[in-house]
């Protein structure tokens, strides 16, 4: 009996690794096609296999991608647009973060007459398409005299993520006990200071969690970049379409798989960095209660 | 200094009224506790006085100032949570020194108070823990300290010891009130534990509803009650109703086939109620078993028991059972609760019996 229950549960447990590996090897083998095409020259893409590795791996097409590939008439590879996307996400992400973290902080411990009905709306802004409000946008960034700039961009994305970033901050607050904003207060400390000594140095993890998010949002963002800069100010997605559409002689490949892999690399390296916060932070409030 | 007046406090949340005209006057020094079951707006009324709530009417005065409008900062209180709502990412000192810190009183002083305040409570060893280091007994303590050590007006406590085990409450009730002899400074107490209330206050405050029922010393709460909801409340286990008849300034009792009358102290009462029938209220302190040792006087009596149910407590032993159709509890010694059983001879002394008025619940003087 107990040896027939061991057998079965070893064959349950075999099973789903099994299936485990079998999905995270269809989940991870275009990133391996990504990768090895970019370290091969074009002529074995053209002769070998597609899984195949690199006979003779070459940095050709990186190099290229990032330094001298052309992305409409421009052959500067995707260095300067890359530097865009930097000075866009930074300030985007740090400023959207900061005024989310004060929203949530506000609409969670200082309940005033119509906060809910602020929070509520606040959080449609989380269900509006990016389309709908593209016509009015360029309108506003016009008249502010922003449009086709890195500030207008990042104004944008602000706006944009305000309304995810305070609905992260809230509902995170909501699970610390208001007792403490009442002894708080009775010690004497001020809605400001409230909020840098005892609520600043336990939000790590929903810091962790809304930077990933928004850095994610607004770097992987196409829409806003296509739509809202100018030529000198796109984004690195934007550019990375634009060098993959742009042929000059024939198509590389290798060029346009490395190209992809820069502009991915950014937000990889968050997740992998920070990852595991991510994870608890989005459970932290479930498991607390 | 530390009094304070409550006035005409009303307080309402939209249209429900949570404390209806609370007039209480606290005297400096004075150990108060605030006493009902859940709901009926103790901690409410606890958070006006801090002011952490806004009055819907009425007026806070603390040492002749009135403070219904000022902020919690400038009311000079301190309170000790439930919750202990301590700060977690502090460590114990930072948490005792926090409200310190944001009155901008230099380090040198505030080490000077972190020092008596934690030598005090004993908790010197625990100052560079966080609170989530700490068992409960310890962050009880903390929470006192970091109450402590603002010396304010007056001390508020919301059900500090309720989160503690019961060997640790017991302990922790002790301290406090050797606090309280020791510092001597105000204290208003929430509890809806009675022996919390009967133990620690120098006076009690029963509160049902959002009313205030009775304000008086343990001793009066206990053997003075002015309704059926404070005799009921108070005690442990709680008194006993029993209907009966009234007949010649007697009450009569037919339980088992046999009649009792009950002489009763409270002989005008009756007369000035003009009730046929009444609630007799007595302890179960006065069941007890036959007591030979006693002197026989008119209030002595001796019914015909029959026992349901013994609740062995150590001390002595509870006997349940039914006399004239009410559950009826009385108070044995261990080795009497050990024999008993249906027909018991129990001894009923009506000496402080009290009545109450069935219908309205309230007392019959």
């Amino acid at each position: 009996m107990n040896k027939f229950n061991l057998l079965n549960i070893n064959f349950g447990r075999a099973a789903i690794y099994f299936i485990l590996f079998l999905f995270a090897f269809i989940y991870l083998a275009p990133l391996y096609v990504m990768f090895t095409t970019s370290l091969k020259d074009i002529e074995e893409i053209r002769s070998g296999n597609l899984m195949a590795l690199p006979i003779d791996p070459t940095l050709y097409a990186w190099k290229k991608a990032w330094a001298s590939a052309c992305t409409g008439s421009e052959c500067k590879g995707l260095a300067p647009y890359f530097w865009n996307s930097v000075r866009i996400v930074f300030p985007a992400v740090i400023i959207s973060t900061i005024l989310g973290a004060f929203n949530g902080y506000a609409l969670a411990k200082w309940k005033f007459k119509g906060s809910e009905f602020l929070f509520g709306a606040l959080l449609f802004g989380c269900f509006i398409p990016f389309q709908v409000i593209l016509l009015p946008m360029a309108k506003l960034l016009g008249a502010l005299g922003l449009a086709n700039t890195v500030t207008g961009l990042v104004l944008v994305h602000v706006i944009y993520g305000i309304a995810f970033t305070t609905l992260f901050f809230r509902n995170y607050y909501v699970g610390i006990p208001t007792e403490l904003v009442k002894a708080a207060k009775l010690d004497g400390a001020s809605f400001l200071k409230i909020f840098r000594h005892i609520f600043i140095p336990l939000s790590t993890p929903i810091f962790v969690v809304t930077i990933i998010w928004q850095f994610t949002q607004i770097w992987n963002d196409f829409l806003f970049g296509v739509v809202y800069s100018g030529s000198g100010t796109q984004p690195i997605t934007v550019a990375l379409n634009n060098l993959v559409n742009t042929s000059v002689g024939g198509k590389e490949y290798n060029v346009d798989m490395a190209a992809a892999i820069i502009a991915a690399l950014p937000t990889l390296i968050v997740y992998i960095i920070a990852g595991k916060y991510f994870v608890r932070g989005l459970t932290a409030g479930a498991v607390k209660g | 200094m530390g009094s304070i007046s409550l006035n005409g406090i009303n307080k309402s949340f939209g249209s429900t009224e949570v404390l209806k005209d609370i007039n209480l006057d606290i005297k400096d020094g004075e150990f108060l506790i605030l006493i009902g079951p859940s709901g009926c707006g103790k901690s409410t009324l606890m958070n006006l006085i801090a002011g952490l709530e806004d009055l819907t009417g009425g007026e806070i005065i603390i040492d002749d100032k009135d403070v219904s409008e000022e902020s919690p900062k400038d009311r000079d209180i301190a309170m000790v949570f439930q919750s202990y709502a301590l700060y977690p990412t502090m460590n114990v000192a930072r948490n005792i020194c926090f409200g310190l810190e944001m009155s901008k009183m230099p380090k040198n002083e505030q080490e000077v108070i972190l020092k008596k305040v934690s030598s005090l409570l004993q908790i010197d060893h625990l100052l560079d823990r966080k609170p989530g280091q700490l068992s409960g007994g310890q962050r009880q303590r903390v929470a006192m300290g970091r109450a402590l050590a603002r010396s304010p007006k007056v001390f508020l406590f919301d059900e500090p010891l309720s989160n503690l085990d019961a060997k640790l409450r017991v302990e922790m009730r002790t301290e406090i009130k050797k606090l309280h002899q020791r510092i001597g400074t105000t204290i208003v107490y929430v509890t809806h534990d009675q022996i919390e209330a009967m133990t620690l206050a120098d006076r009690i405050a029963v509160l049902k509803d959002g009313e205030l029922q009775q304000v008086g010393t343990p001793y009066e709460i206990y053997n003075d009650p002015v309704s059926h909801f404070v005799a009921d409340f108070m005690g442990s286990p709680g008194m006993n109703f029993i209907e009966c008849i009234v007949k010649d300034e007697k009450l009569i009792i037919e339980s088992g086939g046999e009649k009792y009358e009950l002489e009763i102290p409270c002989k005008d009462a009756i007369n000035n109620s003009k009730l046929d029938v009444v609630l007799l209220g007595i302890r179960p302190e006065m069941l007890t078993e036959i007591q030979p040792s006693v002197e026989k006087n008119s209030y002595i009596h001796q019914i015909k028991f029959d026992v349901d149910v013994l609740e062995p407590m150590g001390a002595d032993t509870v006997a349940i059972g039914q006399w004239n159709e009410s559950e009826v509890m009385a108070r044995l010694s261990p080795e009497s609760g050990n024999a008993a059983g249906k027909g018991f001879d129990l001894q009923v002394d009506t000496s402080k019996a009290i009545l109450f008025d069935p219908n309205s619940g309230l007392r019959i003087r």
